[in-house]
């Protein structure tokens, strides 16, 4: 008996349409500000905050989340030191995770974090609250040219649009499913 | 039982039939503002409709693409050919994991397989962590929307089920505080998961890699918790290049909520240092479906959902009337294929308004599909007999113009003078359970047209 999979490819090219051709990568034009970028990000509950860049990132973070006792990062002296090792009990009481974002897009506010940039692939949605510093240089305009910048997604990589939400109950859109109860861009 | 026969327990509390309506139309608005600001929006539909028809058109030669890619990324690609052989799979990669529980995003494609009653029939715990699935999963529902799996069910009845199974205060139903007893309660299951189960949106051939787009962040959180990563797939899901994400993840969550986008797009290709990563590439039919030229579009599908938000019938009538996994038109035009018996009454769940076809992101001619369905329902004898009866005394009427002017004139004359409780009787007029028959004309246009040319 053969395997499901060559009975399965069989079954594909016996059924098979008639080749179609591709379409090529498609690119539209579009705005890629900060404007756009600050106003979609509102929009879905997140909050774009313009830093700068001479200011020590632990201040702003201090400022911003004066309760947080427990920061993960690589970005500023973190109070708790994360890597891809960290056992879960760890990651769980972090409170506040400041990554780097490498990637803005404009149209939808989404911020693109990959693996290299999490410390641990659970961090970023553990955490209970989100900040990630982008430069403003690397706000592009729309999904087609985030993807033309990533090029290659890596092992493990994530657009982040916000906070975590769901709108499951009666449609009521509650922040703070599961992952991040808030995002916030830091912008330079 | 047919469509008809669920829907009438559906619709027989008025208020909620309201407010289901007004609910999903309510989603259909956001979809259209959200797709309003997009100028290039049509372009990007047939774009993407395009994608997947040159992909199915190869979809062998990508399948293998994309299996020699994952196993390259270090991950392990299984194939089932039914529902059967992916849950067998499943389970013994969950036995293999040495796990007795396990932590589930959502998959329609594992809910198509009837994955959970398997699982727990063989004494693994399954705990659903989208929220809306939660909530059905503890009311040992299935879910009545591809993308909204609860929305069916009132703020109330969510908070009596939390109640009962979360301890939640007797009475508590507001959606903030509901919210976090799930946050509370499902983060304690995703701590202890040892194996993770997702869907997958979609499986880039030339990376490997799968993309899940969720909003609340629980996939990404199971999965990264996990030791093992099992994500489950239907075939169609293929795309050539990651360049092709740029086009349907504009689509996506514009169609589905009026989103701009998920809050999360996660890409996963190769596991972690010391984990697993397993895909199961699932046909259950979508073969059969792909030699079928007139049906082979439904395979573009990407389960958003906008379809069902603008179907007058669904919105009036609730997912679980279609009791198949896939509700609303594209279940409709899908459920055939599954089984032609079984739900042959689904494609006529539709007024052929033609509106599922206009808001589909990937262009399927759903209400052309929902028409060529009822023909072979017709054809292979699976029309309910009155159905039957009354299209062949309709036929033998109107191929005999004498018999139809009779017909005219008594069904005028019988309206007039019948009582109100006769022509209305809904045993002999289900046409009249809600409605007021017109009232009648005095004379027939025949006879009208003929006093004019007089």
């Amino acid at each position: 008996m053969p395997s499901s999979r060559e009975s399965i490819l069989a079954a594909v090219r016996r059924n098979r349409p008639e080749a179609t051709p591709l379409p090529p990568v498609a690119d539209f034009d579009g705005a890629a500000t900060v404007e756009q970028f600050t106003h979609w990000l509102h929009f879905i509950g997140g909050q774009v905050i313009h830093i700068d860049p001479a200011q020590p990132l632990e201040e702003v973070v201090r400022q911003l989340y004066p309760e947080a006792l427990r920061v993960a990062s690589d970005l500023l002296p973190a109070t708790v030191p994360v890597d891809r090792h960290t056992p879960t009990a760890v990651l769980e009481a972090v409170d506040v995770a400041v990554l780097r974002g490498e990637i803005g897009v404009a149209e939808n506010g989404a911020v693109w974090v990959p693996e290299a940039n999490m410390l641990h692939r659970a961090l970023p949605m553990i955490s209970q609250h989100l900040a990630l510093v982008l430069d403003h240089q690397s706000i592009v305009a729309t999904m087609h040219q985030a993807y033309a910048a990533v090029q290659h997604t890596g092992s493990y990589g994530v657009f982040i649009a916000g906070p975590s939400k769901t709108a499951d109950i009666e449609q009521s859109l509650v922040i703070g499913a599961h992952g991040a109860r808030s995002l916030v861009v830091l912008l330079r | 039982m047919s469509h008809p026969q669920r829907a009438a327990a559906f619709i027989s509390d008025a208020e909620r039939t309201t407010w289901h309506d007004e609910t999903l139309w309510f989603v259909r608005q956001k979809r259209d503002k959200a797709v309003y600001g997009i100028p290039e929006f049509q372009q990007l539909r047939q774009l993407a409709s395009d994608i997947k028809a040159h992909t199915l058109s190869r979809l062998d030669e990508y399948l293998e693409q994309f299996e020699r890619n994952a196993q390259a990324n270090g991950v392990t690609v299984h194939w089932a050919a039914d529902a059967a052989e992916h849950n067998r799979i499943v389970l013994e990669l969950i036995r293999k994991a040495g796990a007795t529980s396990l932590v589930k995003s959502k998959s329609m494609l594992t809910e198509e397989c009837h994955l959970n009653p398997y699982l727990v029939k063989n004494g693994i715990a399954v705990v659903d962590t989208d929220l809306g699935e939660r909530i059905v999963q503890l009311r040992e529902e299935a879910p009545s929307h591809l993308v909204l799996p609860a929305i069916h069910l009132k703020k109330e009845d969510v908070g009596e089920t939390f109640h009962l199974h979360l301890g939640t205060p007797k009475g508590e139903k507001d959606p903030q505080q509901l919210t976090e007893a799930a946050r509370q309660h499902l983060r304690e299951k995703f701590l202890i998961g040892e194996v993770a189960i997702t869907g997958v949106n979609f499986a880039v051939a030339e990376t490997g890699a799968v993309v899940v787009c969720t909003n609340e962040g629980n996939a990404d959180l199971g999965v990264n918790l996990a030791r093992v990563h099992i994500a489950c797939m239907g075939m169609e899901k293929l795309i050539p290049r990651t360049a092709d994400l740029g086009v349907f993840t504009r689509l996506l969550a514009r169609s589905a909520t009026g989103q701009p986008v998920t809050t999360y797009t996660s890409h996963f290709a190769r596991p972690a240092e010391g984990r697993e990563m397993h895909i199961v590439i699932v046909d259950n039919g979508r073969t059969r479906q792909l030699g079928r030229p007139d049906f082979r579009n439904s395979l573009k599908c990407i389960r958003c959902g906008a379809c069902m938000n603008t179907c007058p019938v669904y919105r009036r009538s609730g997912g679980h009337s279609y009791d198949f996994t896939v509700p609303g038109p594209i279940g409709a035009i899908l459920s055939p294929n599954i089984d032609l018996h079984k739900h042959s009454s689904l494609p006529f769940a539709s007024t052929l308004c033609g509106s599922c076809t206009d808001v589909c992101p990937v262009k399927i001619d759903i209400h052309a599909q929902l028409y060529k369905w009822r023909q072979l329902i017709g054809e292979q004898g699976e029309l309910p007999a009155t159905k039957k009866l009354g299209m062949k005394l309709l036929s033998s009427v109107l191929a005999r113009p004498g018999i139809y002017r009779l017909g005219g004139k008594v069904a005028r004359e019988g309206l007039r003078f019948l009582p109100h409780g006769l022509t209305h009787a809904q045993a002999l007029n289900p046409w009249a359970k809600a409605r007021e028959l017109p009232a009648a004309p005095k004379q027939s246009f025949r006879d009208w047209y003929a006093a004019q040319v007089k």
